[in-house]
């Protein structure tokens, strides 16, 4: 193979391409990538990685840029911008989506997941399924029947303006393909300890469910704080 | 192996502006690592947006660029020959039609279309399938069953996407069909930059990683300003008017314009506005995978000036009347 020389150019553009290779190699390897995508695309990921590594070494071993032109200060300007949503993921620490965004998502926005009426009536109920239960009224009647089943279900806190002091909305979202699409799961939590859990605390609700007209309360018997899970999103 | 000389001080000035690049991403990452600025709610909201669009996107762009790359060095200029020299009434709907067989959503198919018009296929046919290809491959259509699946609305809102999907982008492709390759694709600075190169492997990863980095650039604008939207612009005003025919058709447009939504999720999204009526969520689906914030940028980068003003006005128009539509006779 012949001697391949290492412009200014070449440099910057392999560069950038191994920072996006290397974010997603450092997604799969601290298992975060359930903070941004969902199961259905995380496929992405490794996908992504493996294609950008493949580019780079041949970039490296296969391109030869010895007659590529200087490398001019929009093309620099250019390289960063590409490279600067790598920087905010590394650099920042984990996060997730919280109460900001279900106050942003909730007026109308809830979750399209539809639960079979089989998961309701016999099945362990999740925030999902019951949640998803708001839209259809076959489901809702199954989980009419169930009013006053046990239930332990995982979310954040989130409250109105107004709300009493012994409930909150429980809340996770609800993931298509990435964090864009998030929609927003609640269930009415009352009898919770008063003022015990701040905004966006991650808790565990154990208690009894009660589908009422237009939404799900669960009477609490015992809410403790947890941290968050390794995957924060319901997947649709 | 034959270099072409550069001035000195040329290159002298490219590693400078490498190593102030590498300062300046150094900085931003001491920054952020200290301000944390993640720590106020809003900014964190944007930020999370901002990167998972970003990290679902790219992917599909390297894609688009590996099919893109490989059109460019591996298919034989005469298959465009042929292409090209078929009747444009042909082209339009057998390109619309190839849509079906390339499953990625819209950011990798604009690449793809750049290419295809550059090797000879008319540029209306490379628009007409750049604009088909998010909305007809089989992926979207599947999840497109799966969100309204056991809906009372489940045929018209596949058929009724599938159909005014296509009709659009047929549209499009027939309204810029008089324009040349010269007329239609904005000219790229770096455009003779891979010629160069000696062998196939070569030009193939100097074009792949060249289409990456160009297309990159105007993906990482449009989830600014797509994350900026879906933080800061207040969703309530939109759900205010469900109920409003003719402006709640616009209105869904419009959202779907800002939240930007991969073609492969967006079903499910509509599928939760149950306030709006079969025509807005249409519309919604219909609009978006072909006008969206992030594509502003991608075709306004691809394209020369005036295209991105045709495609919305297009595809808006067959979408408020297909909509429109289908809201009279069945709402």
């Amino acid at each position: 193979m012949s001697r391949r020389s290492l412009s200014p150019k070449k440099l910057g553009v392999v560069l950038v391409l191994g920072a996006w290779c290397g974010l997603y190699l450092f997604l799969l390897a601290t298992d975060r990538t359930s903070l941004y995508l969902s199961s259905r695309t995380e496929w992405l990921v490794p996908v992504g990685g493996v294609i950008l590594l493949i580019a780079v070494v041949g970039q490296l071993f296969f391109s030869d840029s010895s007659g590529a032109p200087k490398l001019t200060t929009k093309d620099s300007l250019g390289l960063v911008l590409v490279a600067v949503p790598v920087v905010v993921v590394l650099a920042l620490p984990p996060a997730s989506l919280t109460s900001f965004a279900a106050n942003r998502r909730s007026s109308f926005a809830s979750a399209a997941f539809v639960p079979s009426i089989e998961d309701i009536s016999s099945g362990e109920l999740d925030l999902a399924d019951v949640a998803g239960a708001i839209r259809s009224d076959e489901v809702m009647a199954a989980l009419r029947a169930r009013a006053g089943a046990e239930v332990d279900f995982t979310g954040f806190v989130a409250r109105r303006p107004g709300m009493p002091a012994d409930e909150f909305l429980l809340t996770r979202f609800l993931i298509s393909c990435c964090v864009a699409d998030a929609l927003t799961v609640q269930v009415r939590v009352v009898d919770a300890p008063p003022g015990a859990f701040k905004q966006d605390q991650w808790v565990r609700v154990s208690g009894s469910l009660y589908p009422l007209e237009n939404e799900i309360v669960v009477q609490a018997a015992g809410v403790t704080k947890v941290p968050r899970p390794d995957h924060p999103y319901l997947n649709a | 192996m034959a270099h072409i000389a550069q001035p000195l001080g040329s290159r002298e000035e490219s590693w400078r502006r490498i190593l102030g690049a590498g300062f300046a991403l150094a900085v931003l990452a001491t920054f952020l690592n200290i301000a944390n600025p993640g720590r106020v709610p809003a900014i964190q909201n944007f930020i999370l947006v901002f990167s998972s669009l970003l990290i679902e996107a790219m992917p599909f762009i390297l894609l688009g660029a590996l099919v893109s790359a490989f059109i460019e060095v591996f298919v034989p200029g005469r298959v465009f020959d042929r292409l090209g020299a078929l009747s444009p009434r042909l082209q339009l709907p057998a390109s619309a039609l190839a849509g079906f067989a390339f499953p990625v959503c819209e950011c990798g198919s604009v690449p793809v279309a750049r290419r295809l018009a550059q090797k000879g296929l008319a540029p209306g046919a490379a628009v007409t399938f750049m604009l088909a290809a998010p909305i007809l491959n089989p992926v979207v259509i599947i999840s497109t069953v799966i969100a309204y699946r056991g809906r009372d609305i489940f045929w018209p809102m596949v058929l009724g996407r599938t159909g005014l999907g296509l009709v659009a982008a047929l549209a499009v492709g027939w309204v810029v069909s008089s324009k040349t390759k010269g007329e239609l694709l904005r000219p790229r600075a770096d455009a003779d930059e891979h010629q160069h190169e000696k062998t196939r492997p070569g030009s193939f990863f100097s074009h792949l990683s060249g289409d990456f980095i160009f297309m990159a650039r105007y993906l990482v604008l449009g989830a600014t300003v797509a994350a900026a939207m879906q933080t800061f612009v207040p969703q309530d005003v939109i759900a205010s008017v469900a109920d409003t025919p003719f402006l709640s058709l616009i209105a869904m447009m419009a959202l779907a314009f800002v939240l930007s939504l991969c073609s492969e999720s967006d079903a499910f999204v509509a599928a939760s506005f149950v306030q709006f009526g079969v025509g807005s969520q249409l519309a919604f689906l219909v609009f978006g995978p072909l006008v969206d914030t992030k594509l502003a940028f991608l075709y306004t980068g691809t394209f020369t000036k005036g295209f991105f003003r045709t495609v919305v006005l297009v595809v808006g128009a067959v979408t408020f009347a297909g909509t429109l539509w289908i809201e009279v006779l069945l709402g």
